[in-house]
């Protein structure tokens, strides 16, 4: 009995790992250009399709290793390109916000009947990033979930360093904090937007490659995604990204124990029941700042 | 407005005798006057109200959902269960509506949308069953509408036209009148400025919760007319193609620039038959055609008008 709970803790921590990943990078985006994406889910479904196309159609030497070498600039340069074609053309507008959010609603439907014109409608499995188990006594851990937690927190803790301790990271946190006072002492506030935008697809692609593993890719498949790191990132805090990883880790376990107690169709419920009390509660979420 | 308006639904009117014999036709000028409603409403609220509400499509399935369960289970006539759907709508509108209130921008669409995406596990699940959602089957015998001894059924689409018509005159009249009215033009102070407008007391709760629940009211009304009409239902209604389909709608229309809404559904629901022959590229040409009108048409095909035609001359339009 309490083996089968610390099953269902480990798959909640290696879970919410991932979602922590996700979510900062969800609250970077909005945080920085109050832009919303509504394309994260697709995003998280090409980052998984990126390493099957590589680990199992193309057969690479060298596996995982060079498929994150080759998915951050890809990704980065992909979310890049993105925001400049696409969402930044709109910004001079009043109404831009909510043009935001239908144009990348818009880029969801045609990115995932790409996938499935390209792919097939089947789901597509990719091989582990590590064999084996680790075994404490009666307890077995999978390799497999320990380089899932291990590469989504150091891919937090890089992204926090960077935003800390680099020019760049201090650029994007002064267009987050005032973006005219930013522009005024010669930050390239467009280009710090775009590049937020191609950081936060990596984060989300490169959550996609490491639970494509254990879920498999499919079309539709980033839908619960980008459901699952809104909820994260209104419960931890707009904009916050000590309160993105608390939540995340929270509403992984809660989505572990639920699926485990009631079944996983009662996780969608129980979550949106979470975001429906912090809204009522707190709107500004666990840490969030209002606005 | 109403120029635009009279002009449109009186084309609409006369062209049954033209088409009247083709049942396919006929079809897609009904999906047209149902479409045009709920982007209408939608424009609404969206455009006018500013409020970011993705829970269009949900309001809708809602209706249809409910006009049917009615009419099936309680064995209700399906004009009054279509009003009562209505109501329920409306009633589900308010309480999505509640939290809202408290909630800006991006954060409305999110609960909004959750809405939308929790609908269909909701309609599936055990619970939705005992309603008598038939679950993943869906409902496949809604009994047709009957009024003074004529069926309004899907095989006596003439009369289901008319019946639609006079039901997509109703719902444009009342948001026409709405924008028009003093709750129009709080509407317009709130969306510009809303701390200014409360300070002139403009009461945001009221007005916001009074569009949700007349917006959701008349999706749900005219949701469970296509109850009735289509015979059957499935969660399929809920999938994410039909929502970029009425995002277009609202899109090429103009948001914000009723009755641009209606041309919008219009043109879309034709262009959507005109794209059919493209089978599974179909959802993909119209992500792309979002992008694409998004980013070229910024203010739809009324703004497209209104820059065209001189100003002097497309303010008498609006007059007159």
């Amino acid at each position: 009995m309490i083996l089968e709970y610390l099953d269902v803790f480990i798959s909640g921590l290696t879970n919410g790992s991932v979602y922590a990943l996700m979510a900062v990078g969800l609250t970077l985006v909005y945080g920085v250009s109050k832009a919303f994406n509504f394309a994260y889910g697709s995003f998280y479904s090409l980052g998984g399709y990126f390493a099957w196309v590589l680990m199992v159609l193309v057969g690479l030497w060298g596996g995982y290793i060079v498929v994150f070498a080759l998915a951050v600039p890809f990704l980065m340069g992909f979310g890049f390109v993105t925001e400049k074609l696409i969402i930044a053309p709109l910004r001079k507008r009043s109404d831009w916000e909510v043009k935001v959010m239908m144009i990348t609603l818009g880029l969801a439907l045609f990115m995932d009947n790409g996938f499935q014109v390209l792919f097939g409608p089947r789901m597509k499995s990719l091989p582990p990033l590590m064999e084996g188990a680790v075994s404490l006594g009666d307890i077995y851990i999978a390799n497999q979930d320990i380089m899932i937690f291990v590469l989504s927190v150091s891919g937090i803790l890089a992204f926090r360093w960077v935003l800390n301790n680099t020019r760049i990271g201090m650029a994007v946190r002064a267009v987050a904090q005032n973006p005219a006072g930013a522009k005024i002492v010669g930050i390239p506030k467009n280009r710090i937007f775009a590049a937020t935008f191609g950081i936060s697809t990596v984060m989300v692609g490169v959550g996609g490659i490491l639970l494509a593993q254990k879920y498999f890719v499919s079309p539709m498949g980033g839908w619960d995604i980008l459901v699952k790191s809104w909820v994260i990132t209104a419960f931890g805090g707009m904009g916050s990204i000590r309160g993105g990883l608390l939540a995340a880790f929270i509403l992984g376990m809660l989505e572990a124990f639920v699926g485990y107690w009631f079944g996983l169709s009662w996780v969608l419920f129980a979550l949106f029941a979470v975001l429906l009390t912090t809204l009522a509660i707190r709107p500004q979420g666990l840490m969030g700042k209002w606005g | 407005m109403s120029a635009t308006m009279a002009l449109v639904f009186g084309i609409m009117a006369v062209l049954p005798l033209f088409v009247g014999g083709t049942a396919h036709m006929m079809h897609i000028l009904i999906m047209c006057l149902i479409w045009a409603v709920v982007a209408s409403c939608w424009d609404l609220i969206m455009g006018f109200a500013g409020i970011f509400s993705f829970g269009q499509v949900a309001f809708f399935v809602i209706g249809a959902y409910a006009s049917a369960i009615f009419s099936i289970q309680l064995g209700i006539h399906p004009l009054a269960a279509m009003v009562l759907a209505g109501l329920v709508t409306a009633a589900a509108g308010v309480l999505v509506g509640l939290p809202c209130m408290r909630l800006k921008g991006a954060y409305i669409a999110l609960v909004t949308f959750a809405v939308h995406m929790i609908l269909e596990p909701f309609l599936k699940s055990g619970m939705g069953r005992a309603l008598g959602t038939g679950g993943t089957r869906g409902i496949l015998t809604i009994p047709p509408m009957e009024l003074f001894g004529i069926t309004f059924a899907a095989d006596n689409k003439i009369a289901v036209f008319y019946a639609a018509l006079a039901l997509a005159v109703i719902c444009s009249a009342i948001i026409m009148l709405v924008i028009r009215s003093s709750w129009g033009t709080a509407f317009l102070a709130l969306k510009d400025s809303q701390d200014f407008a409360a300070s002139l007391g403009v009461s945001a709760f009221k007005y916001k919760l009074a569009v949700f629940a007349l917006t959701s009211f008349l999706t749900g009304l005219v949701g469970g007319f296509y109850a009735h009409y289509i015979g059957m239902l499935s969660t399929r209604l809920l999938g994410i193609d039909l929502f970029v389909m009425l995002m277009i709608m609202l899109v090429l229309g103009g948001i914000g620039q009723f009755p641009g809404a209606i041309l919008g559904a219009i043109m879309t629901v034709i262009g959507n038959e005109m794209l059919a022959p493209l089978g599974a590229y179909r959802p993909l040409v119209l992500g792309a055609l979002v992008v694409v009108l998004v980013l070229l048409l910024p203010d739809g095909i009324m703004g497209l008008l209104r820059s065209l035609v001189p100003h002097k001359v497309a303010e008498q339009v609006r007059q007159g």
